[in-house]
Parts: structure tokens; C-alpha cells; sequence
């Protein structure tokens, strides 16, 4: 009998039937993507993967395609809402029809993607991330980093023709202020599979120059939707946690934080906010400057203020002393020149009292009172001869009496 | 006094010592003139770093842009 078997397409197009008909529903599905490749005709052909969650061995595999209706509006909705591109490696929720084609075989047909689970997918990588840079003592390092009150020496990194950078250079430059900014372009790609390593030589090269930079600006931004998934690795985030000067990231994006956002010590949405930061933080230090001198002005003046109300109460009190001083002076002398009366007068008194007593001695032997008794003074030449050895024959002597004088010559 | 190797920084930090010690009276008055000649060298020092671009920093940082 002609019908005890099947061809091949017969009996795939049973396995194609009983697929549709057991399978009709659009299904919710979990999986990895790998390979993902699209063509010119803009369908994307892929294969779903699911590893062991314990090793790393595949423990379900599916081909899958996105017709290029639905592809060409699923990727920029989900790269615009996950900042990730469509990719192999990530892990997605997709709405998938199952498929069976006689020649092809078993194929899933992705219908839609729920952005949000890979969101969380990538938000439980970026947590493991930061709680291993945790362990290791490293997470808040660059956050702990003194900001400089002037960060005017600044290491760029950026892709060289990004708008982002030009933003940001313009930003710095026009400041209202006329703060003044040095920078040094570190070039760097920012997209693609090669921005890790490429912001890590970039380190290393700001690194080896530190001295010359206050501070470290990572910038990108404008143009097209954005693989944010260069800044969620490990190792870029262990070398900006532990980067000697303190990291402003500016990476131009909306969704939540990357790794290195919260690993840097400052992070803002845009090249352009992460220039005005820097101006805000110089007009900060120019507002502080201006205090400063201010309350040094005030303080000053008031010292001298102070010093001088000090010198008028003394320049005050002077007078009164002074008053006070001379009536105390002329009270004194008074009192001095009646002492001084009294004195005076006792000593009189005293000498004169002592000068009697004096006179009444001299009276009695005073030569008159000798003559009166009846001796006489003898003189030779107006001098008292006391010894008559001394005189010659013939020499004239004058006798004083008591009363007259008698001139003799001596026999 | 501001000398060339400071930090804005560290002239910041100089100056508010400054400050601190005249309001607290802690500054004899013959040192006054003296601490505040000091405090003007160092507000000028702040100033010609915040408005002044110095040839010698843009050499080192800008120079291989150029």
C-alpha cells in the first residue's frame, strides 16, 4: 500500500501541523542571546541559548529570527530603554511564536521584548559588580577623594569627535565667570566592544601624569542610541574606584546609574552639566574668596575700631588724672612749707640756744676780759711774743692793757 | 606668603587661618599690617589663579593637544 510511509516533507509538514496546532499562543520566553547576526534584507537571525546555572554548559538551544518589520522598530526600543545594545551575551524576554518549517526545522519568531527584564538582568550584574568592589575595600575610594576647591587642571577622557566633548570644551570655555581651565584630551573610544579597555589605557595614561591634572572628567554623549554596556564591567570600575584623583563621569545617558557613575566621585548626566559643575565648583571657591576677604576687611576694622575707642577712654582719662594729681599737689605744699616753718624755727631756736651757750664760754676768755683782770698782751712787730728768749736788746715791744698801749725797748 | 608651588587650597586654608586669627583677637596689632600684607599676596595669589591663565600649566597640561 502506497501509504505506510511518509516522505520527508510529508512528515515535516505533520511535525509543522501539530506544532501550529498543539502551539498556537505567542509565549513569553526567557533566554540568552548568541550570535546574533542581521542581513542586508534587515532580518536578524540569532540563537537562544540557556546555560546550567551552576557551569557554564548549554542546556537548551533555539534558532530565532526577527523579521525585519518587527526588527527594525524592537532594536532602537530596546537599546533606547536599556542603554544596551541588542547583542549577544545579554539576557532578554522575548514574545515568541514557535515554528516549525519543513525545510528550516524549529525556529522561534520574535514577536516583542520586554525591556524592563533585561534592565533588571543588567541592574543584578551591575549590584554584583559594586558588591564585590565592596569586598575588596575599594567601592567608595575614589568618593572619598578630596575635590579640589579649584579643579582647573582637568584630564578629559572622550572620544576626540564626539559633540559631547566639544560641549564641554565650549561649556568650560565661555564660563561667565572668565574662570580659567586647563585640559588635556585623553582620547578614547566610548562605544563598542572595546570601551573598557580603551578608558583603562586612557587611565593609565592620565595616570602617569597625575600630578599635572586636579581632576578626571569621563565624557560622551549626543548622536547615536547608546551601548552603555562598556561602563558596567568589573574591571573598568575597579580602576576608576581606586584612580588617584577624583572622576567626574558626564556619559550623556537617562536610565539608571551605570557602574562607573556610581563608582566616581561625582557623576552628572552630560558633558555639558559635567563643565558647569566644574565652573559652579570655581565660582564656589571664588564666592568663598570673596567672603573671605570681606569678613577680613570687617574684622580688621573692627579691631582698629576697638583699639582706637580703647586709646580715646585711656587719651578720657587722662585729664581728670592729672586734675586729680596737681589738687593732691597743691594740698602738699601747704602741708610741706608748714613743716618746713616749723623746722626751721625749732632749729633756730636750737642754735641760737646753742650759740649763748658758745658766747657765754668765749666771754670769759676772751683777751679783754683777761687784759680787764690786769694782764697785758705783749707784741713785737703786731706779733704776741710768748717767750723772752726770743727777744734782743734794743727791740721795740708794744704792751697792750686793758686800756691804751705802752711801747717799750728791752734792756 | 603665596609662593608659587601652593595649592589654591592650601592658600584658601592660609587665608581662613588668617581670618580666624583676627577675629579672635589672637594677632597683636603690630602684626596686624604684617598678616594682612600676607592676606592681600594671597587673595591676589587665588585670584590670578581662578581669572589668570599662566602660561607655564597650560604648557604642561594642553601642550601635546597643540
Amino acid at each position: 500500500m502506497g501509504t505506510d510511509y511518509l516522505s520527508l516533507y510529508d512528515l515535516n509538514a505533520l511535525v509543522h501541523r501539530s506544532i501550529s496546532e498543539c502551539m498556537p499562543d505567542e509565549y513569553w520566553m526567557q533566554a540568552e542571546l548568541s550570535d546574533v547576526r542581521s542581513n542586508s534584507s534587515g532580518h536578524c537571525y540569532l540563537e537562544f541559548i540557556q546555560k546550567d546555572p551552576r557551569g557554564n554548559s548549554l542546556i537548551a538551544k533555539a534558532r530565532g529570527t526577527i523579521w525585519a518589520n518587527i526588527f527594525r522598530l524592537l532594536k532602537p526600543y530596546f537599546e533606547e530603554s536599556t542603554g544596551q545594545a541588542f547583542t549577544s551575551g545579554i539576557k532578554v524576554l522575548v514574545k515568541v511564536t514557535v515554528e516549525f518549517h519543513e525545510l528550516y526545522g524549529y525556529s522561534l519568531i520574535v514577536l516583542d521584548i520586554d525591556p524592563a527584564y533585561t534592565l533588571g538582568d543588567m541592574a543584578r550584574k551591575r549590584h554584583e559588580i559594586l558588591r564585590q568592589l565592596e569586598e575588596e575595600g575599594v567601592l567608595t575610594l575614589n568618593k572619598e577623594l578630596e575635590m579640589p576647591l579649584l579643579p582647573q587642571r582637568i584630564a578629559v577622557i572622550s572620544s576626540p569627535t564626539a559633540a559631547g566633548y566639544g560641549d564641554f570644551c565650549h561649556q568650560l570655555k565661555e564660563n561667565p565667570y572668565e574662570f580659567v581651565f586647563y585640559t588635556r584630551l585623553f582620547p578614547a573610544l566610548m562605544q563598542g566592544s572595546q570601551v573598557e579597555q580603551s578608558i583603562i589605557l586612557a587611565l593609565d595614561a592620565v595616570n602617569n601624569a597625575r600630578d599635572h591634572f586636579d581632576v578626571v572628567v569621563i565624557i560622551r554623549g549626543g548622536g547615536a542610541t547608546s551601548d552603555l554596556s562598556g561602563f558596567d564591567t568589573y574591571l573598568l570600575a575597579a580602576n576608576c574606584a581606586q584612580f588617584p584623583l577624583p572622576i567626574i563621569t558626564g556619559i550623556g545617558h537617562e536610565r539608571d546609574d551605570t557602574v562607573i557613575d556610581s563608582i566616581a566621585h561625582t557623576r552628572v548626566k552630560t558633558p555639558t552639566a559635567a563643565a558647569e559643575f566644574l565652573v559652579n565648583r570655581a565660582g564656589e571657591t571664588a564666592g568663598i574668596l570673596e567672603n573671605i576677604t570681606d569678613s577680613m576687611v570687617l574684622s580688621v576694622t573692627r579691631r582698629i575700631e576697638i583699639q582706637k575707642s580703647r586709646l580715646d577712654t585711656l587719651t578720657g582719662r587722662i585729664p581728670s588724672l592729672a586734675a586729680t594729681r596737681l589738687l593732691q599737689e597743691k594740698y602738699r605744699i601747704p602741708t610741706l612749707s608748714q613743716r618746713l616753718k616749723t623746722a626751721l624755727s625749732f632749729r633756730i631756736a636750737t642754735e641760737n640756744h646753742r650759740l649763748q651757750l658758745y658766747e657765754q664760754q668765749m666771754s670769759t676768755v676772751s683777751p679783754e676780759n683777761v687784759l680787764r683782770r690786769g694782764y697785758s698782751i705783749t707784741l713785737k712787730n703786731g706779733k704776741v711774743v710768748t717767750d723772752a728768749a726770743l727777744l734782743k736788746k734794743g727791740e721795740k715791744l708794744t704792751t697792750r692793757l686793758q686800756k691804751g698801749e705802752v711801747i717799750s725797748k728791752v734792756e | 606668603m603665596a609662593t608659587k608651588d601652593q595649592t589654591y587650597t592650601q592658600a584658601m586654608s592660609k587665608l581662613e587661618k588668617i581670618v580666624q586669627q583676627i577675629e579672635s583677637n589672637e594677632l597683636d596689632i603690630d602684626k596686624l599690617a604684617d598678616k594682612l600684607k600676607e592676606a592681600q599676596s594671597l587673595i591676589s595669589y587665588c585670584k590670578e589663579k581662578l581669572y589668570k591663565a599662566d602660561e607655564e600649566i597650560k604648557k604642561i597640561v594642553e601642550g601635546e593637544d597643540k
